[in-house]
């Protein structure tokens, strides 16, 4: 067994052999109680995997920010062995220094890149981190957003239709479109994904709408959709046991996808 | 359990899955959920509100012992208390309040007056999440702050707070006013909790915001909270038969 995770679960967890992996989760820097509230969290509601960034508070990200967070991810790791799944926090702008400290974590175990709103995702700036993680065999999972009206000013946010450029240009990278439920009008998300096949979907946000997964599963196919909370962890799970799929797509989506891409890793 | 904020009907901005009463019905069934607070969400939209009224009325005709329609009333427009006479001998017996969409504020004379009128009122604080509403609509949340204001202004007015943002635990709310927890975490900072702590359980209502979303959220929640039996029985059911005048 490999983690006694399901030990402190309630019947309202177990939500299928072995649990979830969120594919997308955040620790909190130098917030140990907070952590361990997210890991408490997931025992109870059956998730066995968390693949988890940590983000700095400064825009766009400073260099030194970046390696502090994944710092704090990699503490993370050892803390949570075999729960916390690494994603290397990352600002393309930065470089070369940038690719050296993506190379430096994923050499240490980390399992994929995150990149936020620092660029577009059709900036060219981008394209060494894409073609780093192509060299790799690792998911780049990409904020994102279409929306209406945000809390604060994001100029470099990037939508679906960005991502769906982005995989055009570079069909061998796996590329995670980030909360759709949690990205404004998600049923624009979803049609604009619907013809990049390379393009996965994580189903995270505080946005319960109903029909988000049905959509999904009818216009992309379960294959492409990843189960994930980015931290609205009722909301997530809740989703998708709710949502009117069969048993196989559920089990894709709450882990089997997830699986598929770790399992692609080169080196 | 009772399920304080649920709809049967069409929204103008988003196809809903299952919108007739037939579909809410077997929807509570499957969840165990016995009876609903309705309004229908075309009032949101409509100028006049009335018609979307009739309309469910309608729509919950025979089911009046599961259903529970509740009226939307803009105290703003023409003749709201014609409507609001009407609504009463229809069968509503609730009001649900949308201040932002119909460009009213909550403690305006008119409002206050219609939150006296002896129903309870619920107050969405959002329809949807205002990141994915349409080009057409610029919509702010409902500030909790005024929904205090109204329950200070009306202080034998029954109010429940719907779709509540987390901030809700720090607005002072008055003693009149209930949060519904459909949009509240109960994980991670447990913003629920909060409300339970820092207002008492029998201030707290279950409710899910069918069909707009999906159920198992709330369900979950309920079941994070880890209350004890009496606990959850009032908030899943005994606060919102007190709301309506209901014993037993």
């Amino acid at each position: 067994m490999r983690r006694g995770f399901m030990a402190g679960a309630s019947a309202l967890a177990a939500p299928g052999e072995g649990g979830w992996i969120d594919a997308h989760s955040h620790l909190a820097y130098r917030r140990e109680d907070a952590d361990r509230r997210l890991m408490a969290a997931a025992d109870k509601l059956g998730i066995a995997q968390l693949c988890c960034s940590t983000l700095p508070a400064e825009r766009p990200m400073p260099l030194d920010g970046c390696r502090l967070s994944n710092e704090w991810t990699a503490a993370g790791m050892r803390r949570f062995a075999g729960r916390v799944l690494g994603y290397a926090t990352a600002n393309p702008g930065h470089g070369r220094a940038m690719l050296d400290e993506i190379e430096r974590w994923l050499d240490a175990g980390f399992i994929g890149i995150k990149l936020y709103n620092d660029h577009l995702a059709t900036d060219p700036v981008v394209a060494p981190v894409v073609e780093l993680a192509i060299r790799r065999g690792v998911p780049i999972l990409h904020h994102a957003g279409h929306t209406s009206w945000l809390p604060g000013p994001q100029p470099n946010i990037s939508d679906a239709g960005h991502l769906a450029v982005l995989a055009k240009r570079y069909p061998e990278a796996m590329i995670i479109c980030a909360h759709v439920c949690g990205g404004g009008d998600w049923e624009w998300t979803i049609k604009a994904l619907r013809h990049s096949p390379t393009v996965f979907l994580d189903l995270s946000g505080s946005v319960p709408d109903e029909g988000v997964v049905e959509m999904a599963v009818e216009t992309l196919g379960a294959a492409r959709l990843l189960f994930a909370c980015d931290l609205s962890m009722t909301a997530s799970v809740g989703r998708l046991r709710g949502a009117r799929i069969d048993a196989a797509a559920r089990a894709r989506i709450g882990a089997g996808n997830m699986r598929g891409i770790l399992a692609r890793r080169r080196g | 359990m009772i399920d304080t904020n649920a709809y049967v009907g069409a929204f103008a901005f988003r196809a809903l899955r299952g919108t007739a009463a037939g579909d809410l019905l077997r929807r509570m069934d499957r969840y165990r959920i016995a009876q609903a607070w309705v309004s229908n969400p075309a009032a949101i939209t409509y100028r006049n509100a009335q018609p979307a009224n009739e309309e469910l009325a309608q729509a919950v005709r025979g089911h009046a012992d599961r259903l529970i329609p509740f009226a939307v009333i803009n105290p703003g427009y023409a003749g709201w208390r014609d409507d609001l006479a009407r609504c009463r001998t229809l069968g509503m017996r609730g009001l649900r309040l949308y201040p932002r969409w119909h460009n009213y504020k909550l403690t305006d004379a008119a409002c206050v007056e219609l939150a006296g009128a002896g129903l309870p009122v619920t107050i969405p604080m959002r329809v949807e999440d205002r990141r994915q509403q349409s080009w057409l609509v610029d919509v702010p949340d409902v500030d909790a702050r005024e929904i205090g204001e109204l329950g200070r202004a009306a202080p034998g007015a029954r109010i429940v707070v719907l779709n509540a943002s987390g901030g809700v635990a720090r607005a002072g709310l008055p003693g009149n006013c209930l949060v519904e927890i459909s949009l509240l975490r109960a994980e991670l900072d447990n913003e629920i909790g909060q409300l339970i702590e820092a207002q008492g359980e029998e201030r707290v209502v279950f409710g899910t915001g069918q069909p707009f979303h999906y159920v198992e959220p709330a369900l979950l929640k309920m079941e994070l909270l880890g209350l004890g039996p009496a606990a959850r029985a009032r908030i899943e059911s005994g606060n919102a038969r007190r709301l309506l005048g209901v014993t037993g």
